[in-house]
């Protein structure tokens, strides 16, 4: 059964002290999405998270206590889950408006502990890394893929037609 | 206009005249900022006239805030880029501070200390030399020309043979690379001995040691079995002081340095922390609280204290301290030294926990004994407690450039960088100040924190508070003291030579 809690306006939290969750509603108009995502993520150890919406206007987060908990317990974590919505939201403001110091500060900081890449660091890259992958050969011409091998071009072991050939299951047989 | 209604957000009429700036108020006077950290002190009525550009341009307030670089028709953005450039020197270089558990064993129990600690018997948690050697090859690739390893524990003289090995190891792999190499041991001391001892005297390794304060005190919190672990300490700073001596060093320069953890208990004996420093030699005690990390919730109510009791404490030490050198008696407070250089002198001195974005990661790097490597010291601390979020690596497995820019290490440093902190950017200690990840997401449950609800944040206001009224309201004496306090003198000493081979 729901109850409201001490000093939590009831029409936003309530508690079910037999369930040990707490149900907050959350203003859509007022806080971002990402910051509802954002605070909710932080309890994620403490409590089982359930979010959804409530009504079009208002987000409902459900914090369920993991350990059993009594109202006090209850009213700290959805007093704490404020705190912490209106915090990831600020954030989330302050960080769009100071984007250019914070990225300026934060690539000096990787750029200077990093340093340029040494040779191990060069031996150990995959240059191998394609764009895409293309095992079906489809970014290949029709002409690559199916021409007829050269005499004595076996050996040329990585020709477009002797990949095709293994990753295609006709194996070029429409030549 | 009063400054509540600044403070409600009401339109201000300026008249154009502030430069960009951030207040705080400190009884009756407005610390007040500017963006590249320039500061001055006003009174409440000065501060108004500020504000709306109320001030005679002829008058000295105006030259004074004109040579603050506060005032908008004279800011000069070339000296603010500068002067911000300057106090984030230490972005440009890699990880300086390696932190070496050699061991977890410890022969000393502390009241506060349960994760960086195991029996006698814990052979399993010693580290072996091919994970030091392993841990050594990382340290090395660095960017940063200065590398400081630190041997931590446990206690580290439990396992010597390998400290040993490390320092011989990492001195003849860096006289090719010619990087500013120092060690430091931090120990309990009470298993040292003269072998030990003139081993590392002529390795040079710097010896730190922990005094909880008076022997009463220090006997209480930290516990060893049959015997006093100050009497056990105590003769050995002594022998070592001495030593430095003989070896024609400078003592003003070359002393043990000591380390206190402030507990509840702690709180009401400033006084005797502060004159057993001085009795031990030590020229600078570092008032810090008790880390959150490593011991369980029991362990909690004995030692922890609200902060407003441990900001009363410091209050009474750092004035009890600045009347001991009135005396001539040269200590200074460690805390107050960091926040007092970046205040007066501009520079930064990269403590790695007070420093925008933080040190986690790219400042710093923890080995643990087992080759795990960690963010930090706490981070590997939360994770002896079962909280792995902070490891990054492994010494046998991964490569420098992946430690450094793990994508933990990646979001610590957007989680300390204060200029995206709520709180942080309207506050004026913004350029002297940080926070740390880990202590966050201890005490918070995430990494950014909510640094009004943050004990960190709380201790490093209140100090600042302190210090900025300190050089609001004090005497000439007074001021050439604090000023005395910033001045960074390098031990050369401790500096492992690398001409041979180089």
């Amino acid at each position: 059964m729901s109850e409201s809690l001490l000093g939590m306006p009831p029409a936003r939290v309530l508690a079910d002290l037999g369930e040990g969750c707490v149900i907050l509603t959350v203003d859509a108009s007022m806080y971002p999405q990402h910051a509802v995502y954002a605070a909710a993520y932080c309890f994620i150890a403490r409590c089982y998270v359930w979010l959804d919406r409530a009504e079009p206007e208002a987000f409902r987060v459900v914090l369920t206590a993991k350990q059993p908990t009594d109202a006090e317990g209850l009213r700290a974590l959805a007093g704490e889950f404020s705190n912490e919505l209106l915090a990831s939201a600020w954030r989330r403001e302050i960080t769009r408006l100071n984007r250019g110091l914070i990225e300026s500060v934060t690539m000096q900081a990787f750029g200077g502990a990093m340093g340029p890449p040494s040779l191990d660091d060069l031996e150990a890259f995959d240059f191998s890394d394609e764009p895409f992958d293309d095992p079906l050969g489809i970014a290949q011409s029709w002409e690559d893929k199916y021409r007829k091998p050269k005499p004595g071009a076996e050996t040329g072991a990585e020709t477009g037609a002797a990949v095709a050939a293994e990753t295609d299951p006709q194996g070029g047989a429409a030549t | 206009m009063s400054l509540e209604v600044l403070q409600s957000g009401a339109a201000l009429d300026t008249g154009g005249y502030p430069a960009f700036f951030r207040f705080r108020e400190i009884g009756e006077r407005v610390v007040v900022t500017s963006i590249e950290g320039e500061w001055i002190v006003l009174t409440r009525e000065e501060f108004r006239g500020f504000l709306r550009g109320e001030v005679d341009r002829d008058g000295a307030l105006h030259q004074r805030l004109v040579e603050r670089n506060l005032v908008r028709e004279s800011f000069d953005a070339r000296r603010a880029a500068e002067a911000y450039r300057r106090r984030k020197r230490f972005v440009h270089y890699g990880p300086n501070l390696h932190l070496m558990v050699v061991t977890l064993r410890c022969n000393e129990t502390c009241v506060y200390c349960h994760a960086s600690r195991a029996n006698l018997d814990a052979l399993h948690t010693d580290m072996t030399i091919e994970t030091a050697e392993r841990a050594v090859d990382l340290i090395l690739r660095t960017t940063s020309p200065h590398v400081t390893i630190e041997f931590q524990g446990g206690e580290p003289l439990v396992n010597f043979p390998v400290v040993q090995h490390i320092v011989e190891y990492a001195t003849q792999r860096n006289r090719g690379l010619g990087k500013q190499l120092e060690f430091t041991m931090v120990s309990n001391l009470s298993l040292m001995d003269e072998t030990k001892l003139a081993w590392l005297l002529a390795h040079r390794v710097q010896l730190c040691t922990s005094i909880d304060g008076p022997k009463s005190l220090h006997d209480k919190q930290r516990k060893l079995p049959t015997l006093s672990s100050y009497d056990a300490a105590e003769p050995w700073i002594a022998r070592i002081n001495a030593a430095y001596r003989e070896a024609g060093l400078d003592p003003t320069l070359y002393h043990v340095e000591a380390l206190l953890t402030t507990t509840k208990e702690t709180l009401e004996r400033w006084r005797e922390v502060v004159d057993t420093y001085v009795a031990l030699g030590c020229r600078a005690l570092f008032l810090r609280p008790v880390d959150p990390f490593g011991f369980a919730e029991k362990t909690r109510k004995i030692v922890e204290y609200p902060r407003e009791d441990y900001l009363a404490y410091y209050r009474r030490a750092v004035d009890y301290i600045i009347e001991l050198n009135h005396q001539g008696v040269e200590i200074l407070e460690r805390y107050a030294a960091i926040f007092l250089t970046k205040i007066l002198t501009g520079d930064d001195p990269n403590f790695l926990d007070i420093r925008s974005p933080g040190g986690a990661g790219i400042g710093q790097l923890a080995y643990n004994y087992d080759g795990t490597i960690y963010s930090s010291d706490e981070g590997r601390m939360l994770g002896a407690m079962g909280d792995p979020t902070f490891a990054i690596g492994d010494v046998r497995t991964s490569r420098y450039r992946d430690i450094v820019s793990h994508p933990t290490v990646r979001a610590m440093a957007i989680a300390s960088n204060l200029e995206g902190q709520p709180d942080c950017v309207d506050c004026p200690y913004v350029p002297y100040c940080g926070t740390q990840p880990e202590h966050n997401h201890k005490t918070l449950g995430t990494m950014m924190g909510r640094m009004r609800e943050s004990s960190m944040c709380a201790v490093h206001k209140g100090i600042q508070d302190f210090l900025f009224e300190k050089l609001a309201t004090a005497d000439a004496a007074t001021l050439e003291i604090l000023h005395r306090w910033t001045t960074i003198r390098a031990r050369e000493h401790f500096v492992q030579p690398v001409a041979e081979g180089g």
